[in-house]
C-alpha cells in the first residue's frame, strides 16, 4: 500500500511536470507515431491480401489438381471427370447431377488503364457457369455468354483496372474476335476474373484436359468421404484441396513476403525511435534530479521511483500508438493498391490496432527502462548539494 | 584544424547522449540503406538488362502455347539478326512435387550462348555440346540438391516421353549462374533436340526463339520486322528485349516507389524532430560555456560554426555506420529480388542527407548560440 501511494503520488507529478520537457516529449510521441503508423499500414496489406483470397471463399468447396501439379501444369482428362463425378460426397442439383465444374486457364493479355503496362492473368473456361455466379458472385450487366460463341464476361474489377473489357468490347484470343457480354461481381475482390466456356477454349486452343475440377461437396464435413474415395482410386492420380485451404496456400508465399517486409522495417524503425525516446528520458529525469533527491530524502522509496518513470516511459508511448494506429486507419484503410499482379484493398483492422499498440508500449517499457534505473539510483547528496 | 579537440571535446561532453543520437541515426540510415538501395538496385538491374537480346514469343499466350520451330529459318533471314536460338520451356520437379525445376530446353549450336545470359564456363559448353543426354545447372540447385558433375538426375514432369515416362533424366556435365533478375533459382538447361526427339506431342514447337541483334540501336526496329513476319498468321509472334520484360516485371511489383519514398520520409521526420530536440537541450545546458567562449574572443560567426560542426560530424559518423551495416545486412533484405547488389549512389546519397539532417536540425540551437548575449547569459547562472 505505502508503494502504490508513493508510486501513485510519484507518477501525478511526472506527468504534471510534462509541460516543461515538450521538446523531450514531442520527440518520444513522434517516433512512436511514426513507427507505428508504417507498422500498421504495411501489415494492412498482407491484412487485406488475405481478407480478400478469403472472402469469396465457399468452405463446401473443393479443389481438384494432377497429383504434385499446380495451375497451367495440371492436367486432368476428360476421363478422369467423367470418374470424379460419381464419387461420393458430391452435392447434387435438382436434376441429378453433380455439382462438378472443369476450369481450364489460358494466359490472357489485359492493359493498365492510364499506363497501358502489360498484365497476364488466366482466361478461365468453365464447364459450369452456375457454378462461378453462385451467390454472393452474381450478373450485375448484360447476359452469360452462350457456348462455342466465342463470347466472355468479366468482373466489374476489370473495367475498372484495364482497358477493353466494356460491354461490347471485343477482344482477340488466338486470332478470333471474342466479345464482352457481361459484368459479374465476385463478392469482395477487387481481382479482375474473366470467364467463358471451358469446351469454347480448349477446341480453340486444341486442348483435351482441365487444369482444376472445383467441386460442391453436400456439406464441408463431407470432404473427409470424398478424399478418400479419391486416394483409393490409384487411376486418377488426383489430389483434392478444401476450397479455403487451396486460397490459404495460393497467398501463403505472397502473404509471408508482406508480413517479413513489414515486421523487418517496423522493427528497425521501433529501434531507431527507442534510442530517440531513452535520450528524451534520460534528459526529462536528469532536469528532475534535485526533486527526485528531495523526495528520496523524505521517505520515498528508490523502487517506487523507478516503477513511476516506467510507467511515464509507458504512458508517454500511449498517445503516439493511437495518433500512429489512427493516421494508418485515416491515410490507408480500403485504399486500393495492385503489388505483384495481386489487386486488393488495404484493411486496418482492429487486430492490427493491437498489434500497433503493444509494439508502442514496448518501445515505452524497453526505451523506460535505463532511465528509470538512473531515476532510482539518483544519489541524494550529490543531487542536493549540485548547483 | 586548432578548433578540432574543442569540437571533440564539445561532442564528448555527454557521451550518454551523444551514443544514443549516434545508433540513432544509425539506425534509420541502415533502413535507408536497404530500402533506397533496393529501388535503385532495381532500378540499375533494369538498365543493365541487355537492349540487344530479343525475345520472340506467342503474341496470344506467352506462358502456354508455343510457336512452330519452322519459324527459325526465317527469323534468320530477318536483317540485323546476329543469331536465334530455339528455347522450349517445361516444368518438372526432383524427386518431390515441391522440388520445382524449371527445364529449359535450348540447341548448342555455335555461339549459342550468346543469346542468353548464362554465365557457363568454356569447357562445360562444349561439354554440353558433345552429349545429347547432357544437362547444365544453376549452381544454385546444385548445391542446394548436392548435384556432382556426372550424376544422373532424374526429373518428374507432365510431359510423357516415347517410352511412355514422364520421368526425365540427364547427365549433369556442368553449372551456370544467370545474370538476368527474373526470379527462379532452380533451372536446368538440356538438349532441344535430344528432347524435341523423345516428346509424343507438341514435337517442333518452342515456347519463345532468342534472337541477338547485331547492332542494339536497331533492336525496336529489328523487332518490328520480325512481328510483320507472322502477322494475321495462326501463329501471330511479339518481340521484346529483355529489358523491357525486365521494365514491366518491375511495374509489376507495383508502387514500389511510394513505399520507399513514405517509410524513408516518415523515419527521417522523426530522426528530425529527435536530433534537433536533442541538440536544443545540449545547447541550452552549455549556455555558461558558449558564453565564456565569446568572452575569450570568439566572434558569433564562431560559435554558431562550432555547434552546426558537432552535428554535422556525430550525423557523417553515424549514417556511415549505419549504410555499412546495411551495405552488410543487404544480400540478406534483396532475397526477395535475386542477385541484387548496393548501389554506391544509395551511400553518396545517404551522406548528403545526413549532412542535411545535421544542417537542418542544428540551425536553430546554433543560430541560438551564436545570438547569446555574453552578460545575460552568464547572470543566469
Amino acid at each position: 500500500m505505502h508503494f502504490l501511494r508513493q508510486f501513485l503520488a510519484l507518477l501525478r507529478m511526472n506527468l504534471a511536470s510534462e509541460r516543461a520537457r515538450l521538446g523531450s516529449v514531442l520527440t518520444i510521441f513522434i517516433g512512436v507515431t511514426c513507427t507505428v503508423t508504417v507498422l500498421v499500414s504495411m501489415l494492412a496489406m498482407g491484412t487485406g491480401a488475405r481478407q480478400q483470397a478469403d472472402g469469396d471463399v465457399h468452405d463446401d468447396e473443393a479443389i481438384v489438381q494432377a497429383q504434385g501439379a499446380e495451375g497451367f501444369d495440371s492436367n486432368i482428362s476428360r476421363d478422369q471427370m467423367v470418374t470424379l463425378r460419381d464419387l461420393p460426397g458430391i452435392d447434387r442439383d435438382k436434376d441429378g447431377d453433380p455439382r462438378v465444374a472443369g476450369i481450364v486457364f489460358v494466359p490472357f493479355e489485359g492493359h493498365r488503364r492510364g499506363t497501358g503496362r502489360r498484365v497476364f492473368f488466366p482466361l478461365i473456361g468453365s464447364s459450369d457457369v452456375k457454378f462461378e455466379l453462385r451467390p454472393p458472385a452474381h450478373l450485375t450487366e448484360g447476359r452469360l455468354f452462350r457456348p462455342g460463341l466465342h463470347e466472355m464476361i468479366a468482373t466489374n474489377a476489370c473495367v475498372g483496372q484495364f482497358d477493353g473489357f466494356e460491354l461490347g468490347a471485343r477482344r482477340a484470343v488466338r486470332g478470333v474476335d471474342w466479345t464482352v457480354v457481361g459484368h459479374y461481381d465476385q463478392g469482395q475482390s477487387l481481382q479482375c476474373v474473366v470467364l467463358t466456356d471451358a469446351e469454347t477454349v480448349m477446341s480453340l486452343f486444341n486442348r483435351n484436359s482441365f487444369n482444376r475440377i472445383n467441386v460442391r461437396l453436400r456439406a464441408p464435413s463431407d470432404f473427409a468421404a470424398f478424399n478418400r474415395a479419391l486416394e483409393a482410386n490409384p487411376a486418377l492420380k488426383l489430389e483434392a484441396k478444401p476450397a479455403r485451404q487451396q486460397a490459404e496456400a495460393d497467398m501463403k508465399q505472397f502473404n509471408g513476403l508482406l508480413n517479413f517486409v513489414s515486421y523487418f522495417i517496423g522493427s528497425i524503425m521501433a529501434i531507431g525511435a527507442t534510442f530517440g525516446a531513452v535520450n528524451s528520458l534520460y534528459s526529462i529525469v536528469d532536469a528532475r534530479r534535485r526533486e527526485l533527491a528531495t523526495l528520496r530524502a523524505i521517505g520515498f522509496g528508490s523502487g517506487a521511483v523507478m516503477a513511476a518513470t516506467l510507467f511515464e516511459s509507458i504512458l508517454l508511448a500511449v498517445p503516439g500508438a493511437v495518433l500512429g494506429t489512427v493516421l494508418a486507419w485515416l491515410l490507408f484503410h480500403r485504399m486500393a493498391v495492385s503489388p505483384f499482379g495481386f489487386s486488393f484493398r488495404l484493411d486496418v483492422t482492429p487486430h492490427l490496432a493491437e498489434i500497433g499498440i503493444v509494439w508502442a508500449l514496448s518501445m515505452g517499457l524497453i526505451g523506460g527502462f535505463l532511465p528509470a534505473l538512473r531515476a532510482g539510483r539518483v544519489s541524494v547528496t550529490a543531487a542536493l548539494r549540485a548547483t | 584544424m586548432k578548433y578540432l579537440p574543442l569540437i571533440w571535446s564539445g561532442i564528448w561532453r555527454k557521451p550518454g547522449r551523444t551514443i544514443l543520437i549516434f545508433l540513432q541515426v544509425s539506425v534509420a540510415f541502415v533502413l535507408f540503406g536497404v530500402l533506397q538501395g533496393m529501388k535503385t538496385g532495381i532500378e540499375h538491374a533494369v538498365q543493365a538488362a541487355r537492349p540487344d537480346l530479343l525475345i520472340v514469343h506467342s503474341r496470344q499466350d506467352f506462358i502456354f502455347s508455343g510457336l512452330p520451330l519452322g519459324l527459325l529459318e526465317h527469323l534468320r533471314s530477318v536483317p540485323g539478326v546476329k543469331l536465334v536460338e530455339p528455347v522450349e520451356l517445361f516444368g518438372s520437379y526432383y524427386q518431390k512435387p515441391e522440388n520445382g525445376m524449371l527445364i529449359i530446353a535450348v540447341r548448342p549450336d555455335r555461339n549459342w550462348t550468346d543469346a542468353f545470359t548464362f554465365n557457363i564456363a568454356p569447357e562445360q559448353v562444349a561439354a554440353f555440346a558433345k552429349s545429347r543426354t547432357a544437362a547444365l545447372v544453376t549452381e544454385y540447385a546444385a548445391q542446394k540438391y548436392g548435384w556432382k558433375i556426372g550424376d544422373h538426375i532424374p526429373l518428374v514432369s507432365q510431359v510423357v516421353s516415347k517410352e511412355g515416362s514422364t520421368t526425365w533424366a540427364f547427365d549433369l556435365v556442368g553449372t551456370f549462374t544467370d545474370s538476368d533478375f527474373t526470379p527462379g533459382r532452380y533451372k536446368i538447361l538440356v538438349n532441344y533436340d535430344y528432347y524435341d526427339q523423345a516428346r509424343v506431342s507438341n514435337t517442333a514447337t518452342v515456347n519463345h526463339f532468342n534472337v541477338a541483334v547485331a547492332d542494339a540501336n536497331q533492336a525496336v526496329s529489328v523487332a518490328d520486322a520480325i512481328d510483320r513476319l507472322s502477322l494475321n498468321s495462326s501463329h501471330e509472334t511479339k518481340t521484346e528485349s529483355i529489358r523491357e520484360l525486365a521494365q514491366q516485371q518491375v511495374q509489376q511489383i507495383g508502387d514500389l516507389d511510394f513505399l520507399v519514398h513514405a517509410v524513408v520520409g516518415a523515419v527521417l521526420a522523426a530522426l528530425l524532430f529527435g536530433t534537433a530536440t536533442m541538440m536544443m537541450q545540449s545547447v541550452r545546458e552549455r549556455t555558461p560555456e558558449l558564453a565564456v567562449l565569446k568572452t575569450i574572443g570568439f566572434t558569433d560567426h564562431a560559435v554558431f560554426l562550432l555547434v552546426l560542426v558537432e552535428a554535422v560530424v556525430v550525423c557523417i559518423a553515424a549514417a556511415a555506420c549505419g549504410l555499412a551495416l546495411s551495405t552488410a545486412v543487404f544480400p540478406f533484405a534483396a532475397r526477395i529480388v535475386f542477385g541484387l547488389a548496393m548501389p554506391p549512389v544509395t551511400v553518396v546519397v545517404g551522406l548528403a542527407l545526413a549532412v542535411a539532417l545535421a544542417v537542418v536540425s542544428a540551425a536553430l540551437p546554433a543560430l541560438r548560440a551564436a545570438r547569446l548575449r555574453v552578460v545575460s547569459a552568464l547572470a543566469d547562472h
